[in-house]
């Protein structure tokens, strides 16, 4: 008693979105012809989805009663608190971010710049910065996205974005 | 139908179709060999190369990389103890005894063949069946699919086990992910939020590749050391395959080839049931057959028949449900659907007969796709073992920014791009959450149909009661409730009385609709379902006598 398990907290997430999908599907136009209006659809299904979350918050907040919640497998590697979360989704977070910072960047470097660092940065935070390594990753991904690109280019004759750096590629 | 089959041969007998089902196949096995990678992935990655294909060119191409993902699984699970994919965790059960006991050719022929036999099966019920299933679908009305749909989405969700409550959110959030954009009937905005962006919708694949790979390959690198690490450390890459030695163990035990192969087909055919279910539930019959069920998990040559054979047919049972109604069987086949959509191709009920170049393509395609991966795996097999010795960050790195280049060749927009990167996050909070994400990837392909048929069904009436009074449409609302009530049943089978009641109810139930549909052969079904339920409620009393005293022992 007195904790409140990881499900619970998703639940009460869940009913809040479903809140906010609730209100937004009444900002939905009605042009006041047709038997379905455009609402009526997607107004449906947020409110099955909020009976299906209700649901889940209270099998939630019974197990946290009984003491039945379910408990994420143990992991020695997880350290408590909040650094403890960040260190063990350390590298997803990072590589997620530097996948929104290629996106944000494409316009400048373009694909076989922009997707040549984006690999060899990912390469050498997840493989290790040796010097050694360093260079098999420039190799690496030098190859692979340069392949990529001349496929995609040449071969299925698809435009991929240039970028401003070097307007040709 | 000859000149069908032989204008579908023109279509996929030239060189470079050959050369790119050998490709796909190729990737297939390689995916499927290598734990972590599932083939829905591969499909979706294979995907962005079919767009300037020829329809059937592309759907025979992912044809080889599906059947190369089922039999590519085998080949881990059986060599070091890791299914490559879900389809492939019961072949693992007796596999890798087998190769622990200095058997590893015999187990890998076990496999190999019985992948290939359970294909082959399957692809004679898929010529067979699917055209048959389409004459079905063609007294399908809109009340019919609606309540089709539905019952898909119920099914998905059920699957989802002890977690059905999430598989159920899941698939709403799918549906509700598809209706963000214009809506298809009247051209209304919905929820764009004032953003031009969110206003145009997402976009079915960059969502499906987001959810399903970028998320994948983020759960596959989160442990820095795991990444870092070759995907196998095996060693011995010189295994000879013992063919002859296997076929004659098939033939053998051809009962239990024959029946997994016919589990494999009818898990396919079920909406939103796949592989990863039918090697489970093929293993466990095949042990219940078993004069020697004591000797399974040791190294029993049926122990790797069963699962191997059920999980390659059930790709023709997903192709006979995609193909004859149009509804994807799994998330694979929902990857294929989307692929035809692109070219156009529309799979319906009258698909077969209005489009036959391509749906015999289909078959012909899955046909020959299972030779090729039994040649494929025969000679290559050194070269898959090596494969896999590649680490694991260097190819989530490399497939991310394919990932990327694919996802915009799609429509040539940089926002499909962001897009994927989005559903990638969303996708890896709902692995972390433990939340299923087959459900919600069906929710969003079957979503904007299933809201198209609610349409059409009240333009014609706003009678809501027509869905109960459409036979089919009564038929798949019965079997709705039915499956989402299946996970409770399952969990409380053999242990609580009510348990005993779902059977019958369910055939009763059934007969309804049966009745309904009129003819000659379905009120007679009905009448034999009638007649068995009755057994079965006069059986019960004394059955559940019996459960009683066990559950007080």
């Amino acid at each position: 008693m007195g904790t409140i398990s990881r499900d619970t907290v998703v639940s009460i997430i869940l009913l809040l979105f479903c809140g906010f999908m609730i209100w937004a599907g009444t900002l939905i136009r009605d042009p006041q012809f047709g038997e379905l209006s455009p609402a009526a659809w997607p107004k449906g299904v947020t409110w099955v989805l909020t009976a299906f979350c209700v649901v889940y918050f209270l099998q939630s907040v019974i197990a946290d009663r009984n003491g039945t919640a379910y408990v994420p497998a143990f992991d020695e590697t997880r350290r408590p608190g909040l650094t403890g979360w960040f260190r063990y989704y350390f590298n997803p977070i990072i590589c997620f971010a530097i996948y929104f910072v290629f996106l944000a960047t494409l316009p400048f470097f373009g694909t076989l710049i922009g997707g040549t660092l984006l690999v060899f940065v990912l390469l050498s935070f997840l493989g290790g910065i040796a010097p050694k390594q360093i260079v098999m990753h420039a190799v690496i991904a030098v190859i692979s996205v340069g392949a990529m690109w001349a496929l995609f280019t040449y071969g299925l004759r698809v435009l991929l974005p240039r970028g401003d750096l070097f307007t040709v590629i | 139908m000859l000149e069908n089959v032989l204008a579908a041969m023109g279509e996929l007998a030239t060189f470079q179709t050959l050369l790119l089902m050998t490709v796909g196949a190729t990737a297939g096995l390689i995916a499927g060999a290598i734990p972590g990678f599932t083939i829905a992935m591969a499909i979706v990655l294979t995907l962005p190369f079919t767009f300037g294909m020829e329809a059937s060119q592309g759907v025979a191409t992912m044809i080889g990389v599906y059947v190369g993902g089922l039999s590519g699984g085998l080949m881990s699970g059986i060599l070091i103890g890791i299914p490559g994919t879900p389809s492939s965790v019961a072949t693992t059960f007796d596999g890798f005894p087998m190769a622990r006991n200095g058997d590893p050719g015999y187990a890998l022929g076990l496999g190999v063949w019985s992948s290939f036999f359970g294909g082959i099966i399957a692809t004679v019920l898929l010529v067979l069946v699917a055209p048959q299933l389409a004459k079905v679908g063609l007294e399908f009305q809109p009340w019919d699919y609606f309540a089709l749909i539905f019952f898909a989405l119920t099914v998905t969700a059920s699957l989802a086990g002890d977690n059905m409550i999430k598989g159920l959110i899941s698939g709403a959030l799918g549906v509700l992910i598809a209706t963000v954009g214009e809506d298809d009937i009247n051209g209304v905005k919905r929820f764009d939020f004032g953003s031009d962006y969110v206003g145009e919708g997402f976009a079915f694949l960059p969502v499906l590749i987001g959810l399903f790979a970028f998320s994948q390959l983020m759960s596959d690198v989160r442990d820095r050391v795991s990444a870092r690490k070759a995907l196998t450390e095996m060693q011995d890459v010189s295994i000879r395959i013992e063919h002859r030695r296997a076929i004659k163990t098939i033939a053998k035990d051809w009962i239990n080839l024959v029946r997994s192969s016919l589990i494999g087909v009818f898990t396919g055919v079920l909406p939103a049931a796949g592989s990863s279910i039918s090697n489970l539930l093929a293993y466990d019959q095949a042990k219940k057959a078993s004069p020697t069920p004591e000797k399974f998990g040791t190294g029993h040559s049926g122990g790797i028949i069963a699962p191997e054979s059920a999980n390659n047919a059930t790709a023709g049972g997903a192709l006979i449900t995609m193909m004859a109604l149009g509804i994807p069987g799994d998330v694979i086949t929902a990857v294929m659907l989307g692929a035809l959509l692109i070219h156009d191709v529309i799979p319906s009920p009258a698909f077969i007969a209005e489009q036959p170049k391509i749906a015999y393509a289909i078959f012909i395609a899955f046909f020959f796709a299972n030779f090729l991966v039994l040649a494929l795996q025969t000679g290559a097999l050194r070269g898959f073992v090596l494969i896999t010795k590649v680490r694991m960050y260097v190819l989530a790195s490399i497939i991310l920014v394919y990932c990327g280049i694919g996802v915009f060749s799609l429509n040539n927009i940089t926002n499909d791009m962001w897009t994927l990167a989005i559903f990638g996050v969303v996708g890896y909070v709902m692995r972390t959450l433990k939340f299923p994400l087959a459900p919600m990837i069906l929710g969003v392909v079957l979503g904007p149909i299933a809201e198209r048929w609610l349409s059409r069904s009240l333009a014609l009436s706003t009678d809501v009661t027509e869905f109960f009074t459409h036979p089919w449409s009564l038929f798949f609302i019965i079997a709705s409730v039915f499956s989402i009530g299946f996970s409770w049943y399952q969990k409380e089978r053999g242990r609580k009385v009510w348990t005993l009641w779902y059977a019958p109810l369910l055939l009763l139930a059934m007969t309804l609709p049966l009745f309904m549909m009129g003819g000659t052969f379905r009120p007679i079904l009905a009448c034999v379902m009638i007649v068995a339920a009755g057994f079965m409620l006069v059986k019960l009393p004394q059955a559940a006598r019996t459960l009683k005293s066990i559950t007080e022992a």
